[in-house]
């Protein structure tokens, strides 16, 4: 029996134990379903085991070389690639896709720039107070779910969080409040006991509750009578005594709360609250966690900060990263560009149609280890290595802490990891 | 009618997990839903199953309805997905994927099939 690390989210679990000879895992105790999805993805009926070219509309399956010679020819009759994904690949990937987008004239961006990249972004301006899952998992009385549904999307985050005792006390869940912000009644409310706080907030009423919030804070009458944003009066207050009477209280952002209400983007305002009270906090304070899907996807940001001072939508020209205001989504919409490398990620599953049919119209090579929207619309499918369990590597969990991925069993047809076709992709533009 | 729809992501109902478990059929089946309150549904005269058409300013999509009674009356709920993103759109080079405005009646279309999607994506 090994103790590994699960890659099927970016909580990153490191307590999954496994059976495996070396070939083959007999047995996953511990792992939620997407963690078991991850590990039987091994040898599920969408996995790809040899390269693929489209001849006549339908994918064909060929040698090595024949693929990654179509590659170079994509390559070296194009001038404006965009690379993008990553986020289900391991630094060292995240690396060799910064390299590659350096060499061949790149706009290379990974899926935290329509996710949990906002964050980032706007914290540069406001700073932000992080925290890790030990401080969670030891520390933490009190937890915020904004905009998150963490029971459907990061399975085992409120096991870990909200149920766990902590080495420094001899309570648990009994002395936990669990807050809950959103205005469906998602499956993470059934956890809730008769201390915690449901708030169903009206849709795109984040920014009027943070503002209520920050008046309250600064005023002591900022919360109206009626109260706001479908809350009432004794909830927002309840909400905002918990905030300020917490020891030590985590807020974990989802998707819910990434986009924009009006002009205005409730995340800076949300930054600010914290930053509001925690100034004001005698015995205490709050920290936030971003909470991406995908389980590398604070490393691209960590990665690409680290090789180019930039953390995403990096424009490389001769060899240098250049100043661009263009994000992944506008350099698709003004379809600017001629070409692209897509990697672990299925965009047909998560951007517009509008984006989709666009990235269709041009040229597409895919580097993944399964089929999915993609894989219909690619014209050289590239198969690797499953990260964490066929190659390892460096991941990011969601609480940006750098987490050491094992190999656990061989690739079947021997397949490269992300990192090793990267390289053999570079190696081939330097020989040409 | 008019309502709200947010795109969610499901355990239950993932266009990845069903690309790696099911096949085209199941896909469709656990996909290509959208959530809605049963008062909602009483609205506009349909029962759980029923086709319905959305339309947002980005586009429309059928779609098989199901109620759900913690879904808040006014808003769909819809898996993240090829059809739903037949819905999202982008504005302001943003992607607008929650709270979208649409309009809502019932359908005698069938809910399309995922090659339906792909070759509207890029037809051959």
């Amino acid at each position: 029996m090994d103790r590994v690390t699960c890659t099927g989210c970016s909580l990153l679990c490191d307590d999954i134990i496994i059976r495996t000879d070396g070939l083959f895992i007999d047995e996953i105790i511990g792992a939620c379903l997407k963690g078991k999805e991850r590990f039987e993805q091994i040898s599920a009926k969408n996995r790809i085991m040899d390269p693929l070219i489209r001849k006549n509309g339908e994918l064909e399956k060929v040698s090595w070389d024949d693929a990654l010679e179509k590659v170079l020819t994509i390559i070296k009759t194009s001038s404006k690639p965009i690379l993008y994904g990553f986020s289900n690949s391991s630094c060292e990937a995240q690396l060799k896709g910064i390299k590659l987008a350096k060499k061949i004239d790149g706009f290379i961006d990974s899926n935290s720039t329509i996710c949990q990249g906002k964050v980032l972004n706007i914290s540069r301006d406001t700073g932000m107070t992080l925290t890790t899952m030990s401080e969670i998992i030891n520390n933490v009385d009190t937890l915020i779910l904004w905009g998150l549904n963490a029971a459907e999307s990061i399975p085992r985050l409120l096991n870990k969080t909200l149920f766990t005792r902590g080495k420094f006390r001899m309570t648990g869940r009994e002395i936990k409040t669990l807050i809950i912000i959103d205005p469906v009644k998602s499956v993470s409310f059934g956890v809730m006991g008769p201390r915690d706080l449901a708030l169903f907030i009206e849709p795109n009423k984040d920014l009027e509750l943070i503002k209520i919030l920050k008046d309250e804070c600064c005023s002591s009458n900022g919360i109206p009578s009626g109260g706001g944003a479908g809350l009432d009066e004794t909830d927002i207050k309840r909400m905002l005594q918990h905030l300020q009477g917490a020891e030590n209280a985590v807020i974990l952002v989802g998707q819910g709360i990434l986009t924009t209400q009006g002009n205005e983007s409730p995340l800076k305002e949300l930054l600010e609250l914290i930053d509001l009270i925690n100034l004001q906090q005698k015995k205490g304070r709050i920290s936030l966690v971003m909470v991406g899907g995908h389980y590398n996807m604070a490393g691209f940001d960590h990665v690409a900060l680290s090789e180019t001072g930039k953390n995403q939508s990096l424009q490389f020209l001769n060899n240098k990263l250049i100043n661009s205001n263009d994000s992944i989504v506008s350099k698709i919409n003004n379809e600017d560009f001629d070409y692209t490398i897509i990697v672990g990620t299925d965009p047909i599953s998560h951007l517009p149609y509008q984006l989709s049919s666009k990235l269709a119209s041009k040229p597409i090579i895919l580097i993944d280890n399964r089929k999915s929207g993609i894989s219909q619309l690619a014209d050289v499918v590239l198969p690797t290595a499953i990260t964490g369990i066929e190659c390892g590597g460096l991941a990011f969990r969601l609480d940006q802490v750098p987490i050491e991925l094992k190999k656990i069993i061989n690739p079947p047809n021997n397949l490269p990891s992300d990192e090793e076709l990267l390289d053999q992709i570079i190696e081939k533009i330097n020989k040409k | 009618m008019e309502m709200i729809i947010n795109t969610v992501r499901k355990i239950d109902n993932d266009q990845a997990k069903e690309h790696i478990f099911g096949d085209e059929k199941t896909l469709k089946e656990n996909v290509a839903l959208a959530w809605i309150n049963p008062e909602n549904l009483k609205l506009i005269n349909l029962k759980s199953n029923s086709n319905i058409k959305i339309s947002s300013q980005f586009g429309s999509v059928v779609l098989r309805v199901l109620e759900d009674e913690s879904i808040p009356t006014g808003m769909i709920n819809i898996p993240v997905s090829i059809w739903a993103n037949q819905l999202t759109g982008i504005e302001n080079d943003q992607l607008i994927y929650k709270n979208l405005k649409a309009n809502v009646e019932p359908s005698n279309d069938p809910v399309l099939d995922f090659k339906d999607l792909i070759l509207k994506i890029k037809p051959n």
